[in-house]
């Protein structure tokens, strides 16, 4: 992992116990996953009464330090060793590791998935709705009497802000040939799965 | 359900009897014009509303015409009813109507954000259609939701099979 002297002099002050008591440090580590994992999660994280006494400047570093290590840990999957290692670098005395490692232990599954989460991809399906009608006439044909299906797809686009729709028309042999693709599609998924 | 051809639609129509048995034509372009569009009109009200045999000879009946173009007219509109409906039911307010679906299983390894990841997920390209023109659209769900939409529609289908909807195809007719 590589990671810049920034982050690197973040963490040695954050190692200090000169700089950061025990309580301050927790409440500093624990601002940092919050800010990263919590939507709702705004500036004044950092608002503790038991943080007031830092200089804001320290603070802030600290805290874009830690998340910033955080974030590259998430992304290369680090193992506890490797948090280790480079905590110890930086100073940490032991039980600052461990509380470092249980915290950070905690948030892993949320972590991965905001990471996992981020990036481009196709469209992506999320529901889909139906109808079925039996047309009867238009102002250009008489006397149709058939049934047809109005499909419509929900989709999602990677942005989350745009919920555009998918609706297309079939009559009853091209339901069918959508429904087994998409069957066979999932039985290559439950075969591939139990390789 | 009689025909009810107006006054110049009859007009245009009384032209058919002169074309000779050659083909040639000696009349002016413009008769020609109203001649073709007035068989037009005739079949095309025939097939939209899909009349009778009976019936398209009664209509026809009006015109004066001889019992041999009738017969012609009466063949003309068998042998091309079905082909003018089709035609005539892609006129109608068009949706995008599905042509055929491609799909893919992937598995997703790693991105720019995270590494050592086991991804699957399906890509689908659906193909549709529009006023003639072909569309695709690339999307891509998860093995759960793929699931769902195939349970989804499958009810779909059976929904046709129910004792409602049987019962309302063979009342409307």
């Amino acid at each position: 992992m590589e990671l810049s002297e920034y982050v690197q002099k973040g963490f040695q002050m954050l190692a200090d116990p000169g700089s950061f008591d025990s309580n301050a440090f927790t409440l500093l580590l624990r601002a940092a996953f919050q800010s990263l994992l919590d939507a709702q999660a705004d500036e004044a994280v950092l608002d503790h009464p038991d943080l007031k006494h830092i200089d804001p400047v320290v603070l802030k570093h600290c805290h874009a330090a830690a998340a910033t290590y955080i974030l590259e840990a998430g992304k290369q999957r680090a193992d506890k060793s490797t948090l280790s290692t480079y905590l110890e670098d930086c100073k940490f005395d032991s039980e600052r590791i461990e509380l470092f490692c249980t915290e950070y232990q905690n948030n892993k599954n949320s972590l991965e998935i905001l990471l996992g989460s981020i990036g481009r991809s196709f469209p992506h399906i999320t529901d889909v709705s139906w109808h079925l009608e039996y047309q009867i006439k238009t102002n250009q044909l008489d006397k149709m009497y058939r049934p047809a299906y109005l499909v419509t797809l929900n989709v999602e686009n990677t942005d989350s802000r745009s919920h555009p729709e998918i609706s297309f028309s079939c009559n009853m042999e091209q339901l069918q040939d959508l429904v087994g693709k998409l069957k066979d599609a999932s039985k290559s998924l439950e075969r591939a799965t139990q390789l | 359900m009689l025909l009810d051809l107006s006054e110049e639609h009859k007009e245009h129509l009384a032209f058919l009897p002169q074309v000779d048995s050659a083909g040639k034509l000696s009349v002016s372009s413009d008769t020609v014009q109203h001649g073709v569009e007035g068989l037009i009109h005739l079949l095309t009200e025939s097939s939209k509303l899909m009349i009778s045999e009976l019936d398209f000879q009664d209509s026809v009946f009006v015109l004066g015409f001889s019992e041999e173009l009738n017969k012609l007219l009466l063949q003309l509109y068998l042998d091309n009813r079905k082909e003018i409906r089709t035609i005539l039911s892609e006129l109608a307010p068009d949706l995008p109507s599905y042509h055929s679906l491609e799909w893919r299983l992937d598995v997703q390894l790693a991105s720019r954000s995270l590494r050592q990841q086991m991804k699957p997920s399906v890509t689908i390209k659906l193909h549709l259609n529009q006023n003639g023109d072909h569309n695709t659209q690339v999307l891509q769900t998860d093995p759960a939701t793929l699931l769902h939409l195939v349970q989804q529609l499958e009810q779909a289908l059976e929904e046709m099979k129910t004792n409602h909807c049987r019962r309302v195809v063979r009342n409307i007719k």
